[in-house]
């Protein structure tokens, strides 16, 4: 049970992500005849119903072949991120989701950081200082923080920074780096509150758990430096399974951003999402969905794979004596 | 001097750490204190072991963690701990640092958990070694392969291994070389061997006492185990409820014990070389300190307890040089407790060697487990029968297919080949019974488990258990309540005991309603699967009674299973050795014991403390 | 399954070692659980009785008020359309209330059976199971529920069936998890040998002994579906459009922050307290049911 094992683990998950891939894009291609209305009228919109129109469209998404043969030519322009053509605006989905995605990423990545830096440091604190003063407070403000969906602490952002203390810009992305940084820092912390409440409780645990492992404590009796005990033992081994949630946060990370691009009306992917659900821009809800959920089952993997990587239990496997 | 310093002979040096006055505290969560350790002197000197003995709840474990600086938080020492000319009791953290591992080591009971799982066996050590400590031009990496090679390490290669690859002896040797990296003066050792095989634990008690006698440092040896104590200490102190009962020479305790409590450890054990009638249990459990303040602690569970025990704390006074007892009556009673030793001592009549018709047949029955990509044998081609009234002993060290075998008998595993035969009906596989014989062969057999913690549902009070157990027996029981105050009583317990759930009850007690909702169904066999091995050993001796005084009153035949010679030599007359899911020897239980022909019985009982 | 995936399940912090001394601090937070058993009682009653206990009509549109900030008339003001804020809250708290607890119990009860079926007999029944719910939480279910509720439309209802579709699989997850650890116990082992009931063992046995983790993952569910809807109303995909519901409030308020912030600040607030009121119980739950068994 080694590295061959472990190759054996990866290539199965992959096999399984793209088993889920294609269960969803099933789900996503099927939404174009769930939704109310002849696949025509649907992918038509409120354009105009010609007869050419109908015609050109029912060449373009091969509306007259069987539905499987259709899912096929659909899921086959997927691959190669052809989604055909955004309704509303009549142009590629693909090009639509491009031009939004900086915005999205910006404002991923800038949460991410801010959910790790105040979420792991305050609970690996919160752990050493167990029962303290500190650490209620930081139990109570994460059970707070846990309970706020990203659009009220948005809401509340925008009225505490932009309205009573106008500090911050309310709306947009900004343009450049730093300009972007001043407008993405309060979607960033609204977006990241929750997470930095999951971050907190799990890191605390995890280190409360470690803290009161016997090798600490034998780390202790040896005499080693406190900083080595608490790097090289408390927190190396308290931060491994944090690794192991940072995907399922990266999921409720994008869940969030769609809410809080709304709320501080950024035109990122979220937003998109949003128009086109209300305007039943059926191509752009696919396109979009797809890509959204194949990110997040990367980056799922990716988190396990880390995961093996970093824990020699697993890695070297633990029956080999 | 008064007390302790006098009972070491006259040495040229002083005690390199001297303990006075120990009082340890914890603060409860719902505010109040409750007392851990009442009072603890002890000394060490240079070249010494000594040993703290005493059972779970003593404070052995609190006052090791006192000696090192390492008590949890909410717990607090006083007293007063010299060492070099300071009291390292007040001491702030940072001088403990400087002291811990240095001056002081320690290692921990459980080797599984001692070392960082994710570091490498090398660089455990590495860190832990200073930089003056490596003469000559050496790398650290060879430093620390001299280190293992001190403790009996000579494969080079565990240096690059990680702690999960290693058997959990070859892990405490890591820990031991790991603890001893700075050279300190005093190692405490805190039940170090109770985590490992029978045969591993000799070898690292073996290793310990030859590394602290080459190092000439001071050893304190924290065990439940009188005889692991006597092996390997010179000088024992033995704690009960928190204040120490008796302190001596370990050979001269060990041929007179000078307080009721140590007596009753020693005979409460049985012993390996011989079997004796009955054990002499002491009665109840060992009482916080707390509950025994102001009085001898040991009053409420001794045989010879007077009105004088109750009042005051009996000091710990001198009654020959070298021996300190903390009972104020031993000078009335101490021929009273002589001639209870001459008497417990005596070796029982061997029992009639002839074996009674079988109930209970295992015929050549084999078991294989599916690990991973490989098939693990747990269970080798093995034959046992079991007699009525017999009680039988299966012998083996974990991982030798015996609790396997037990799991068959009681239909949680199903065997790979083989049959099984209980009363009349000849089975392989339970799932293909009919219900009424299985009905049949459930109420012969039943078990009694290894850890009564777990044994019984947290969630249920022991009348409902026990109830359960008689109407899925007999559906038109006819007045189960009557009967659940009978099997209470049966195995000791007051019928108001019922209305209980298991966590109020001790250990001891939880094992005795185990025993009861294995005998409501009235077996003919019962399987006892290690039934003492998670309960102190005053508590073992109450148990071990029991089981014979029901096998007397019940008729019922017993397939003993333990990894403790000395148990199976006192409870079984006939006995199986078990090694690696095979039956590599069986016999009369006297004989094999006393002439054992497989080379693994040998070694087993060469493992034994007292034994080799 | 392989070890290795044995091994990351067992390392993939379940919700007992999460919530491990974490009610112990709350607890001296005083107080906290009896206010947040208040509050739920609270909710309970304005759900049930909201349209008699609201002071006005919580749809009467007073045009000549429009966005009017708190006075004795208006406790928190009006809205847009000049409804008095403080009416639709009450009656709003209809959907905070029922929706998440028809998820909760809904999947709680299809969770736990599966769970303790998967988690009791393993083979088939359990592999089936646990695909599903690997398959199942591989999706974010908030994203399936936008676009499938958003493109098909039916609302609130929708969602609520929805949700409890996709929480299920965690549920049934964790009790799995949790029934497998009391399989191997002694106490199990003890009733199968005495000849008890699978059933009985199930229900009577293992069942009580899990029962902190089901009270602490309902809990979850709750102030998750919670959550979850509201955060649908506000995107427009949830509630029907000028029903009262907190999250729809929050998103029509927060055009209007700078005349009457209380609008939205308000329903915003509510959520957050009720959900942490949910959360907080379930803590509490959690502790005191398995200090109860006391499983050593």
């Amino acid at each position: 049970m080694t590295r061959s094992s472990l190759l054996m683990y990866i290539a199965r998950r992959l096999a399984a992500m793209v088993l889920l891939l294609i269960l969803l894009s099933f789900v996503i291609f099927s939404l174009t005849y769930l939704t109310p209305g002849s696949p025509v009228d649907v992918l038509l919109g409120p354009n105009m119903r010609t007869p050419e129109a109908v015609a050109a469209l029912t060449a373009k998404y091969h509306l007259n072949e069987p539905f499987f043969t259709q899912y096929w030519y659909w899921v086959k322009g997927a691959a190669h991120l052809d989604f055909g053509d955004s309704i509303q605006a009549t142009l590629p989905v693909s090009d639509q989701i491009a031009s939004r995605l900086p915005t999205s990423l910006y404002l991923g990545v800038y949460a991410y950081i801010l959910a790790f830096a105040f979420g792991v440091i305050p609970g690996v604190v919160a752990a050493m200082r167990r029962g303290g003063a500190l650490d209620r407070v930081t139990v109570a403000g994460s059970i707070i923080a846990l309970s706020t969906p990203a659009f009220v602490s948005g809401v509340y952002a925008l009225y505490l920074f932009a309205v009573v203390v106008p500090i911050f810009p309310a709306s947009g992305p900004g343009e450049g780096f730093v300009d972007g940084l001043w407008h993405l820092t309060l979607p960033a912390i609204a977006l990241a509150l929750s997470v930095v409440a999951f971050l907190v409780r799990h890191t605390r645990a995890a280190m409360i758990g470690v803290l009161d492992q016997d090798y600490v404590t034998f780390a202790w009796a040896r005499g080693l430096a406190a900083r080595r005990v608490m790097l090289k033992y408390a927190l190396r081994n308290a931060l491994m399974p944090v690794v192991t949630i940072s995907g399922t946060l990266l999921a409720s990370l994008i869940i969030g951003a769609v809410i809080v691009e709304q709320t501080f009306s950024l035109n990122g992917v979220g937003s998109l999402l949003i128009q086109s659900v209300e305007s039943k821009d059926v191509p752009m809800i696919q396109g979009v969905a797809l890509v959204v959920a194949a990110v997040i089952i990367v980056m799922n993997l990716l988190a396990d794979i880390t995961y093996l990587v970093i824990d020699p239990r697993i890695r070297l496997g633990r029956h080999e004596a | 001097m008064t007390g302790v310093a006098e009972v070491v002979p006259q040495g040229v040096d002083t005690p390199i750490a001297d303990l006075r006055n120990l009082r340890i505290v914890a603060k409860r969560s719902r505010g109040g204190e409750s007392t851990i350790v009442s009072s603890v002197s002890l000394s060490v000197r240079r070249g010494e072991s000594i040993g703290i003995v005493g059972e779970s709840g003593s404070g052995k474990s609190m006052t090791a963690k006192s000696l090192i600086g390492l008590l949890p938080a909410g717990v607090t020492a006083t007293g007063q701990l010299s060492y070099k000319g300071e009291n390292l009791l007040t001491a702030n953290e940072r001088k403990w640092q400087t002291i811990r591992g240095l001056e002081i080591g320690m290692i921990l009971q459980d080797p599984f958990t001692m070392l960082n799982p994710v570091m490498p066996c090398g660089r455990i050590l590495e860190e832990s070694l200073l930089p003056e400590y490596i003469h000559g031009g050496r790398s650290a990496r060879e430093e620390a392969i001299r280190r293992l090679a001190e403790v009996g390490i000579t494969d080079e290669s565990v240096i690059d291994r990680y702690p999960f690859q290693l058997s959990g002896g070859m892990r405490q040797r890591v820990a031991i070389a790991a603890a001893l990296c700075r050279d300190p003066q005093v190692l405490i050792a805190d039940e170090p061997s109770t985590a490992l095989d029978v045969a591993t634990q000799r070898e690292v008690l073996e290793l310990i006492k030859q590394i602290q006698r080459a190092r000439g440092m001071g050893l304190i040896l924290i065990t439940h185990d009188l005889r692991v104590a006597f092996e390997t200490c010179s000088r024992i102190y033995v704690l009960y409820a928190g204040s120490l009962v008796e302190v001596g020479d370990s050979q001269r305790m060990q041929a007179e014990p000078l307080h009721p409590y140590t007596q009753g450890l020693l005979l409460s054990e049985p012993p390996v070389g011989r079997r004796v009638h009955k054990l002499v249990a002491m009665p109840g459990a060992v009482p916080t300190a707390d509950e025994v303040q102001g009085v001898c602690t040991f009053e409420p569970r001794c045989r010879w307890a007077g009105p004088a025990c109750r009042e005051g704390a009996p000091p710990l006074a001198e009654v020959t040089p070298d021996r300190l007892s903390a009972c104020i009556r031993l000078p009335e009673i101490r021929e009273e407790m002589r001639s209870l030793q001459t008497f417990a001592e005596q070796v029982a009549a061997a029992p009639s060697t002839d074996r009674p018709s079988p109930i209970l047949e295992v015929r050549n029955v084999g078991k294989s487990f599916q690990v991973g990509s490989r098939a693990v044998r747990a269970l080798d081609d093995v034959s046992i029968q079991v007699g009525a009234n017999e009680s039988v002993g299966i012998v083996g060290e974990s991982g030798s297919g015996k609790t396997t075998l037990a799991r068959v008998l009681v239909g949680l595993e199903t065997p790979t080949e083989g049959e099984i035969v209980i009363g009349d009906t000849t089975t392989r596989q339970w799932a293909k019974v009919r219900n009424e014989e299985r009905r049949e062969l459930r109420s012969n057999v039943q078990t009694v488990f290894q850890d009564p913690y777990s044994s019984l549902n947290p969630m249920r009070s022991v009348g409902w258990t026990l109830r359960e157990a008689i109407t899925t027996h007999d559906k038109n029981a006819a007045n189960p309540k009557q009967r659940v105050g009978e099997l209470l009583e049966m195995v000791g317990l007051p019928a108001t005991y019922a209305r209980r759930l298991p966590r109020a009850l001790s250990g001891g007690e939880r094992q005795r309603v185990a025993i009861a909702r294995a005998l409501a169904v009235r077996p003919k066999v019962l399987i006892c699967d290690e039934p003492t091995s998670a309960l102190d050993m005053s508590v073992q001796a109450q148990i071990l009674n029991l089981l014979t005084t029901l096998r007397a009153e019940q008729e019922i035949s017993y397939l003993f299973i333990s990894h403790d010679l000395s148990i199976v030599r006192h409870v079984s007359e006939f006995v199986y050795v078990m090694y690696r899911g095979r039956v590599v020897e069986s016999g009369p239980t006297g004989a094999v014991l006393d002439n054992p022909q497989h080379e693994y019985t040998r070694k087993l009982l060469e493992s034994l403390p007292g034994g080799g | 399954m392989t070890s290795i995936e044995l091994d990351l399940a067992e390392r993939q912090a379940p919700a007992r070692t999460v919530r491990r001394g974490l009610v112990h601090g709350l607890r001296r937070v005083r107080g906290s659980v009896t206010i947040s058993f208040l509050i739920m009682a609270m909710v309970a009653v304005t759900a049930v009785f909201g349209e008699l206990i609201a002071p006005q009509d919580p749809s009467a549109q007073d045009l000549s008020l429009v966005l009017a900030q708190p006075s004795g008339a208006h406790w928190l003001g009006t809205d847009e359309l000049g409804r008095d804020v403080f009416s639709r809250m009450i009656v709003g708290s209809q959907a905070v209330f029922l929706g998440p607890l028809i998820v909760a119990g809904g999947a709680m009860l299809i969770g736990n059976i599966l769970g303790l079926l998967a988690g009791y007999r393993g083979g088939i029944i359990d592999a089936f199971i646990m695909r599903l719910a690997d398959l199942l939480m591989a999706v974010p279910g908030l994203l399936i529920i936008i676009v499938v509720a958003g493109t098909i439309g039916g609302g609130y209802w929708v969602a609520v069936g929805l949700l409890t579709l996709l929480l299920m699989p965690f549920d049934a997850r964790v009790v799995r998890g949790a029934t497998l650890e009391q399989v191997p116990r002694p106490y199990v082992e003890a009733a199968r040998t005495l000849g008890v009931s699978n059933r009985r063992i199930i229900f009577l046995h293992i069942w009580p002994n899990i029962s902190a983790v089901v009270v602490a993952n309902t809990c979850l569910a709750y102030s998750g579906a919670l959550v979850g809807l509201a955060s649908l109303s506000f995107l427009g995909v949830g509630a029907t459009p000028g029903s009262p519901d907190w999250g729809q409030m929050l998103s029509d308020g927060q055009n209007s922050l700078f005349l009457n912030p209380v609008a939205s600040l308000a329903p915003g607030a509510a959520i957050v307290l009720v959900a942490a009121a949910v959360n907080i119980i379930g803590d509490w739950g959690y502790d005191r049911l398995s200090s109860r068994g006391a499983s050593r």
